[in-house]
């Protein structure tokens, strides 16, 4: 009895929200390259971003572990929720928000993180998020800027490049490994403690552990809540225009970027150094060639 | 419609490095953006005749001996910050610092008194794209509430005349002095120029300085070291409060890779190639990774799980431990064979040091030919057979020749 009561306290007094994006699929079979090696936009299906698929199972652990209530975000156009609702399936988020609006397009990374603080406002009926969850990065954009940006105009302590974390309750902080990778040196684990509210970057290598027996069925419990409440998520889903989420049109969008695409092009092919042989890869006599060259290369080093 | 672009002209200047290191020892990317910064300013000031200055920011506590490297590196003035709290980067702490820094004219007026009274912002910032930089740029720019390019391989200055629906309301404006900032998209196979303009349509006006970009590391050459080059090297105090130290590191622990490339000789990698029947193939290059004695890379499509293969194979290969390329490991080892990989600039500059490469695509276009020593024209699946058949044939006789 105590415990639960314990349980409770707890279960209401962690907000976690997470910001996802639609993407492209980039898996066989769904993916359409063009033959010149460009990604086929217009055949190329969009699904949750597997960054973003990772920061959903951060948030699920949260729900797991300490019952927190989570929320999803993403900007886009109304087929978004495609992907607020794969990521619901996979964190049994309590709620949904879509920001959609005209003026949104073509925003830079600076202008959708306006839009997302602005949002980010809004879960729970104006409550206050006690940790945002974002992917390492998109993988179509690949910026990896929109984030750790929502994160500083949120004016929270940002924390990149997650491969675990837990949360303490009592003392409301979050304890967190991240994974530093620098030209030329041995990568780095770093531990590090931060109070709420915090932003957290997770990093594609993140995995969840669930060791106590409640935890296991906690899993199993909220997992199957989310298969349920997917297969009506519309009514756990909110739309949010621009006026709606009160943000300031110079502010978003177009004129809120400072950054423009001003040309896409090929790149040219790179100069070398080296004097390619061109060998037919069914001439056995080409082969044997081949191997005795790489032969006398990696032999150079034995007689060194 | 007129703009005042002298206005603009003394309230942005200088080009601003950000530097990183590990407790001292420079990250080579830094030496690396000093040398490409040097390059753009030299070029810049004879073009427009003016005395804009390559400026290090270097944060971190016992520094001094850095600061005196980075003008021996190019840097015309270096201004650094030193507290035990900067001593590892923490990104709220020195996304503080470093913005206070950008916008410092006591600094500026010591670097280079023309203007300095007007300095409002740097022109440009250059971070590193690496786990550090990536994120400190983009808080930095949030704070400074300006543009940023991420991922850079080229840079280019000159005046550009634009024409935009938002930025200059469809009226075709010159924009003076503006970094064209270079980014491989993430195919390897296009490369947007993102450009960070000023809104100057009058109903959004709107200034945004400095234009920053991260950069690639690994593509620019740093300059040689000059020890008779001078330089001016400032202090400066940060003004740093309880809540912007919040976050406590409590442990750091440098760990080798997973995956050792270093000490292999020869490295085979696999790319998209293997798509016709991934599980086999993936064998086949293990066979042929086996017989060599060599370490196994992946190009970072595969890193994405492409394709369906069993449990262990996919753990084992499509991970991100294994991609060689700029969003991966460099690798030089004296024999790279390159199975079914395209060749996308980044996958080139994470293998281009090899010694010796071999190449084996179907398609004689394909970008990676141009980075082969001998190119195989054929099917994985018909020429690694070959090739391991061909090592087993002749192992024997190499161990005679030792």
């Amino acid at each position: 009895m105590a415990t639960e009561i314990a349980s409770l306290m707890i279960s209401s007094s962690v907000n976690v929200a997470v910001i996802i994006k639609l993407e492209p699929d980039f898996s066989e079979g769904s993916v359409s390259y063009n033959s010149d090696g460009t990604l086929n936009r217009a055949e190329t299906k969009s699904i949750l971003g597997p960054h973003s698929a990772i920061a959903s199972l951060a948030a699920f652990y949260s729900k797991v572990k300490y019952g927190a209530y989570i929320s999803i975000a993403t900007m886009g156009p109304p087929i978004a929720d495609i992907a607020l609702k794969q990521a619901q399936l996979m964190s049994d988020a309590d709620e949904l928000h879509l920001y959609s609006d005209r003026i949104f397009a073509g925003a830079d990374t600076l202008a959708t993180a306006e839009v997302l603080k602005n949002g980010i406002g809004k879960m729970k009926g104006g409550e206050k998020m006690d940790i945002v969850f974002s992917g390492h990065r998109a993988s179509d954009g690949e910026t990896g800027q929109t984030g750790p940006q929502t994160a500083w105009k949120l004016g929270y302590t940002f924390i990149g490049n997650v491969i675990d974390y837990d949360f303490d309750p009592q003392r409301r902080v979050v304890i967190a490994k991240r994974l530093i990778t620098l030209q030329g040196f041995h990568d780095i684990i770093e531990e590090v403690e931060a109070p709420l509210p915090v932003f957290i970057t997770i990093d594609p290598s993140y995995k969840s552990t669930f060791n106590t027996v409640s935890q296991r069925l906690a899993y199993l419990k909220y997992q199957k809540e989310a298969k349920e409440r997917t297969e009506e998520y519309k009514k756990y889903l909110k739309v949010f225009n621009a006026e709606q989420l009160g943000v300031d049109a110079k502010f978003v969008g177009l004129p809120g970027s400072p950054t423009i695409v001003y040309k896409v092009e090929k790149i040219p092919k790179a100069k070398t150094s080296r004097k390619v042989d061109i060998v037919d890869g069914s001439d056995p006599n080409h082969i044997r060639n081949v191997i005795k060259r790489v032969h006398e290369m990696l032999g150079a080093t034995i007689i060194k | 419609m007129t703009y005042n672009q002298g206005r603009i002209e003394e309230t942005y200047r200088h080009l601003y490095v950000i530097i990183e290191h590990e407790e001292g020892r420079i990250i080579p990317v830094s030496l690396e953006m000093l040398g490409e910064a040097r390059r753009i300013m030299d070029e810049f000031n004879i073009k427009y005749s003016s005395d804009e200055k390559v400026v290090a920011v270097v944060l971190g506590y016992k520094v001094k001996e850095i600061c005196k490297e980075l003008i021996l590196y190019g840097a015309d003035a270096v201004i650094y910050a030193e507290s035990p709290e900067l001593k590892h980067p923490r990104n709220l702490a020195d996304t503080k610092v470093i913005s206070q820094i950008a916008q410092d004219k006591k600094c500026v007026e010591q670097i280079s008194p023309n203007f300095a009274e007007e300095f409002k912002k740097p022109r440009y910032m250059f971070f590193s794209a690496d786990n550090i930089g990536r994120h400190l740029s983009s808080t930095v720019l949030a704070e400074l509430e300006s543009g940023l390019a991420s991922d850079i391989n080229k840079l280019v200055v000159g005046d550009l005349e634009i024409r935009h629906e938002h930025k200059t309301k469809g009226q075709a404006i010159k924009y003076e002095k503006t970094l064209q900032m270079y980014r491989p998209d993430f195919s390897g196979f296009l490369w947007t120029t993102i450009l960070c303009l000023d809104n100057r349509n009058p109903a959004i006006q709107r200034e945004y300085h400095p234009q920053a970009c991260s950069i690639i590391p690994g593509v620019f050459s740093p300059l040689q070291r000059d020890g008779s080059r001078t330089g001016i090297i400032l202090e400066y105090l940060p003004k740093l409060n309880e809540k912007d130290l919040k976050l406590k590191i409590l442990s750091r622990k440098a760990m080798k890779s997973t995956v050792d490339f270093d000490s292999y000789k020869s490295v085979v990698s696999f790319g998209r190639g293997i798509k016709n029947s991934p599980e086999e193939n993936i064998k086949l290059i293990e066979e042929l990774a086996k017989e060599l004695g060599a370490q196994i890379g992946v190009s970072l499509p595969i890193s994405k799980k492409p394709y369906a293969v069993n449990q262990n194979l996919s753990s084992k290969y499509m991970s991100s431990d294994r991609v060689i390329g700029t969003s991966g490991r460099k690798v030089a080892p004296l024999v790279y064979i390159a199975v079914g990989i395209s060749g996308a600039v980044q996958h080139i500059a994470g293998m281009k040091e090899s010694q010796f490469v071999v190449g084996i695509n179907p398609d004689e276009n394909s970008p990676m030919k141009e980075e082969c020593d001998v190119f195989i024209k054929g099917r994985m699946e018909d020429v690694v057979p070959l090739l391991i058949e061909e090592i087993k044939k002749t192992k024997p006789l190499m161990e005679i020749r030792k």
